[in-house]
């Protein structure tokens, strides 16, 4: 990250996606907690652009805002309770906990790891290395993954099925 | 002026390489030719857009007009010309209200958020030979990426205005959005799979190469993305979200002067953004089997994005709406199934073609009939599996009788 | 475990694009699924029945053009025949067909308008209506010619009809009924096959021929239920005894059944039309009243005052909406004693609630189209 436009770029992303992150958690507005939570993630897109991945960067603005944020609207909109506000809950002092041991984890990651600068610049066509990994390499735990999702799926279909509809014909 | 000079004036066709001149000839930094490259072109995409917005107005209540035997607006200016500005300057000296229980700041923020998806979809798109402002090698996804931005700012136009047509408007619309995104992505996924590259300008150059366009190729996806594109913009029979015979104006209920603006703008720029999708992917972009050495590209490019957008027009002055759930029944039972079965048709026909090595004139002649077939093929048996044409949807006249008294009911049939 | 929302009221109307005037809906939802409907009316309410009973008789008949906004013709007819019959005054041959020529003018008028905006709910964009207005335009041409309004036309008078036709009526309502058959045909094809339209009211608000028999509801409504019922068959008042038509009537109670008995009906009186302009005799078209006793002097035909016998009348029609009956009281006295609309548009839409009641809120725009009704009419 020699280069100063690269730099400047990181520094306000990072700038914006962790403000973002912070003011989710401290708005009382639920709906305003999802929109920042949006800007968020739109700034972890913009750090992976710095990164040269394009393709995780789009598929990070197709997934996180086009379905999570959408995910988590939904939750509240079919939350049955009427005041939406982000109050403070007995979930407080685990929910703190745990934070504090997934950074303490994330932080300890950061400093142990010896990174390794990679040596190309500028985009390259990173979609089909993804794509060719994912049906060679990794063909397993994608296949795995697939999965998981599809019971997922069928658990949730289960779920909200009415009740009447278990004696009807399979 | 050197392109003039050298004689090569046909350059001028590709509006990027005066522009190019221009710039080079200032003898700037690379840094500073980069910025400067991009806020022009930037900029020439926005005033484009929104000129041609203005235009699409008025030709859109002229053509609807038309399809109504009425006249249209016809007062302001020369027929009527000037009537979309003068709606402008009228929505832009409008009070704009901000309702006393609406969220005030998300309520200011929707509009804007809705505009952003609309113009920066133009970035990746190819206007002409090198006019293309990010020449992204994820395009395809990048315009899919970018649209589902209008889902989560169309809920929160919707949540803000504490309107209950507008809430009610703005879940349809989630829903709505959510459902066709997966359509959508389909339908780009029969094409990608089929050039093996997500670069729009590869699309192009595909096309331009084997002479032919990838509607002919992949009929069934264009239809799709075209439903699916209605589903997006609002138009109808899809136009569920702001309908008007139910929810009043739908999720911008409650916007009035230039917010309102904004949504009726974006809503034109996303029409504009998916008749440019369609024509870049399927219609051969900037390239009319070698006209485009005669006529600028970008004049193709633009004729063929009109003549997209026109079906909307159309569809918009003749369907009726469907109801929720019938859309909803749409995308999942009846589109999703043939989008999946297609797309895997599709990467057989690839793999296939590459196994034989065919040569083009027979793969993809063939390869269209195929498809072509089987897309009829797989409408009409689908429909039919699920049970369309079973007489509940064939329409039929009244019975006649001269005696009165008689009851001619024979029980309702429930769809 | 199945998701439970809050319920959700949602007011449609009193300003609303599809309530057709200032009618109020209140719909409790559960997600998009109606659970209970309530139908708030009186926004229009103009106080006619009271308002009747302090003017003379023919006073009376402009009140009878702002019921039914939309069939201004019969309005009035119902209530000339009301007071006719209340003072058994026999009516010209000529001024009977004139009145079954203009009410069925006006039935084709209503219809279109019908039609156009049942599809306009049904969501297509205006185009429908617009091509509506097209014939009914022609249609309220003839009507200037002949009385010089439009819209609210206050053409009958009790003993007949306030003027004959000019002479040059005929050939443009001949050129009209040439016309017609083509747009008809063509409203046919472009809507009764419309898939979408299909989907929309096919099996929508159903109502079961026992149901509106027990809501007492008529009309295209009645009919759609599949009862063979019309007061121009069962009661027959002015010409109809002399026409030949035939009822349409639906099978199986829905929104589009009663859509396609509009357009049926527009080719029976298109049919009706034809055979009463030929068969139109020639004569007077007011029956003078003798027995008037306030007389302007100048007024050349039908008397400003006068005072009926003591006693009661009903009289009805078949409206485009339905039975439209006046009910009236004579004390002896030059005004009505006691003056009743019997509007069909109000008890067409008293099985709302049950129609609307676990549909959805397209639905119930749709259903609400259907019934056709006029606020004018509704709340009087």
């Amino acid at each position: 990250m020699e280069d100063t436009g690269t730099v400047v770029a990181f520094w306000i992303l990072a700038a914006l996606t962790v403000g973002a992150a912070l003011s989710v958690a401290a708005v009382r507005n639920l709906i305003h907690s999802v929109v920042l939570l949006i800007v968020s993630f739109a700034g972890v897109a913009g750090l992976y652009i710095t990164l040269s991945a394009d393709f995780i960067a789009v598929v990070q603005i197709l997934i996180y805002i086009g379905a999570i944020a959408i995910l988590l609207i939904f939750a509240i909109v079919l939350t049955p309770r009427a005041g939406r506000l982000n109050q403070e809950g007995f979930m407080l002092l685990p929910a703190l906990a745990l934070a504090v041991l997934v950074a303490g984890t994330m932080i300890f990651v950061a400093f142990d790891t010896s990174w390794a600068i990679s040596e190309r610049d500028g985009f390259e066509e990173t979609a089909t290395a993804i794509g060719d990994l994912l049906l060679d390499k990794y063909a397993l735990p994608f296949e795995i993954a697939s999965v998981l999702l599809l019971s997922a799926i069928i658990g949730a279909i289960l779920l909200v099925r009415p009740e009447g509809a278990e004696e009807g014909p399979e | 002026m050197a392109i003039i000079l050298s004689g090569e004036w046909y350059d001028l066709r590709d509006l990027a390489n005066p522009i190019r001149e221009l710039i080079d000839a200032l003898g700037a930094p690379d840094a500073v030719d980069y910025v400067l490259w991009s806020l022009i072109a930037a900029l020439a995409i926005l005033i484009w857009l929104v000129v041609s917005v203005i235009a699409f107005i008025w030709i859109e209540r002229r053509l609807v007009a038309l399809m109504q035997n009425r006249k249209g607006p016809n007062r302001v200016g020369p027929a009527g010309l000037l009537q979309p500005i003068a709606d402008a300057i009228k929505l832009l000296l409008k009070e704009a209200i901000t309702t006393r229980d609406a969220d005030r700041i998300l309520f200011w923020l929707a509009p804007i958020i809705v505009f952003i998806p609309t113009i920066v979809v133009f970035a990746v798109v190819p206007f002409g030979e090198s006019m293309v402002l990010a020449d992204l090698n994820v395009g395809v996804l990048f315009l899919i990426a970018v649209a589902g931005i209008m889902t989560p700012a169309v809920f929160i136009a919707g949540w803000s205005s504490n309107n209950k047509y507008a809430l009610l408007a703005a879940m349809r619309a989630i829903a709505m959005l959510i459902s066709y995104e997966l359509i959508q992505v389909l339908a780009l996924l029969a094409a990608v799979l089929f050039i093996g590259s997500m670069n729009l300008q590869a699309f192009v150059s595909w096309q331009d190469e084997y002479n032919t366009w990838l509607i002919f190729i992949l009929p069934l996806p264009v239809v799709a993305y075209v439903i699916a594109g209605a589903v997006e913009i609002n138009r109808s029979p899809m136009d569920l979200s702001e309908a008007e015979s139910e929810l009043a104006a739908g999720y911008h209920t409650e916007y009035g002067g230039i917010k309102f603006g904004f949504f009726y703008q974006a809503e034109y720029m996303a029409g504009f953004a998916i008749a440019a999708t369609v024509t870049t992917l399927f219609l051969g972009g900037w390239t009319l089997w070698g006209l485009e050495e005669w006529i600028p590209g970008w004049i193709i490019f633009l004729g063929k994005l009109y003549a997209v957008f026109f079906l909307y027009i159309w569809s918009r002055g003749t369907l009726p709406r469907l109801r929720i759930d019938q859309l909803m029944a749409f995308a999942w039972k009846f589109m999703l199934p043939l989008m999946l079965v297609n797309a895997l048709v599709i990467a057989v026909e690839v793999v296939v073609w590459e196994e034989t090595g065919a040569s083009r004139n027979v793969a993809l002649p063939a390869i269209g009939a195929v498809n072509a077939t089987l897309a009829v093929i797989l409408v009409i048996g689908w429909a039919r599996v699920l049970g369309h044409g079973s007489g509940l949807q064939r329409g039929y006249r009244a019975t006649l009788t001269r005696e009165i008294g008689k009851i001619y009911y024979t029980g309702a049939e429930v769809s | 475990m199945t998701i439970k929302s809050e319920p959700f009221v949602v007011n449609v109307g009193p300003q609303h694009p599809s309530t057709h005037g200032v009618f109020r809906l209140r719909l409790t939802l559960d997600g998009e699924k109606i659970i209970d409907a309530d139908m708030i009316m009186g926004y229009l309410h103009r106080s006619m029945e009271k308002l009747a009973e302090e003017r003379t008789y023919t006073q009376n008949i402009p009140f009878t053009d702002r019921t039914d906004y939309l069939a201004a013709m019969t309005g009035n007819l119902a209530y000339v025949i009301a007071v006719e019959k209340l003072m058994n005054i026999e009516v010209p041959e000529r001024a009977q067909f004139l009145r079954t020529i203009m009410a069925e003018l006006q039935r084709i008028a209503s219809h279109s308008m019908a039609i156009g905006i049942f599809a306009n709910d049904c969501g297509a964009w205006q185009t429908p209506v617009m091509h509506m207005f097209r014939d009914r335009e022609k249609i309220l041409d003839l009507f200037e010619m002949a009385c010089g309004a439009r819209l609210t036309l206050n053409y009958m008078r009790i003993g007949g009809v306030s003027r004959d036709i000019p002479d040059e009526w005929m050939p443009q309502a001949h050129k009209l009924l040439k016309e017609l058959p083509k747009r008809f045909a063509e409203y046919e094809d472009l809507l009764l096959s419309n898939e979408i339209i299909i989907a929309r009211s096919r099996g929508v608000g159903v109502l079961t021929p026992e149901q509106a028999i027990a809501y007492s509801v008529s009309g295209p409504m009645l009919r759609g239920s599949g009862v063979a019922w019309d007061i121009r068959k069962a009661d027959p008042y002015a010409a109809y005894d002399k026409l030949d038509f035939e009822i349409a009537v639906g099978t199986n109670g829905d929104c589009y059944d009663r859509f396609v008995i509009r357009l049926a009906e527009l080719r029976q009186s298109l049919y009706m039309l034809e055979q009463a302009l030929d068969m139109m005799p020639s004569g007077p078209v007011h029956q003078r009243l003798g027995t008037s006793t306030v007389q302007p002097g100048t007024q050349p035909i039908a008397p400003l005052a006068f005072r009926p016998p003591v006693g009661e009348a009903y009289g009805r029609i078949e409206s485009p909406r339905g039975e439209l009956g006046y009910y009236i009281v004579s004390d002896g006295g030059p005004s009505p004693f006691r003056f009743h609309i019997r509007s069909p548009s109000f008890i067409n839409l008293t099985p709302l609630k049950l129609m609307a009641i676990g549909s959805t809120v397209a639905d119930a725009i749709v259903i609400l189209g259907s019934v056709d009704i006029v606020v004018g009419e509704v709340d009087r």
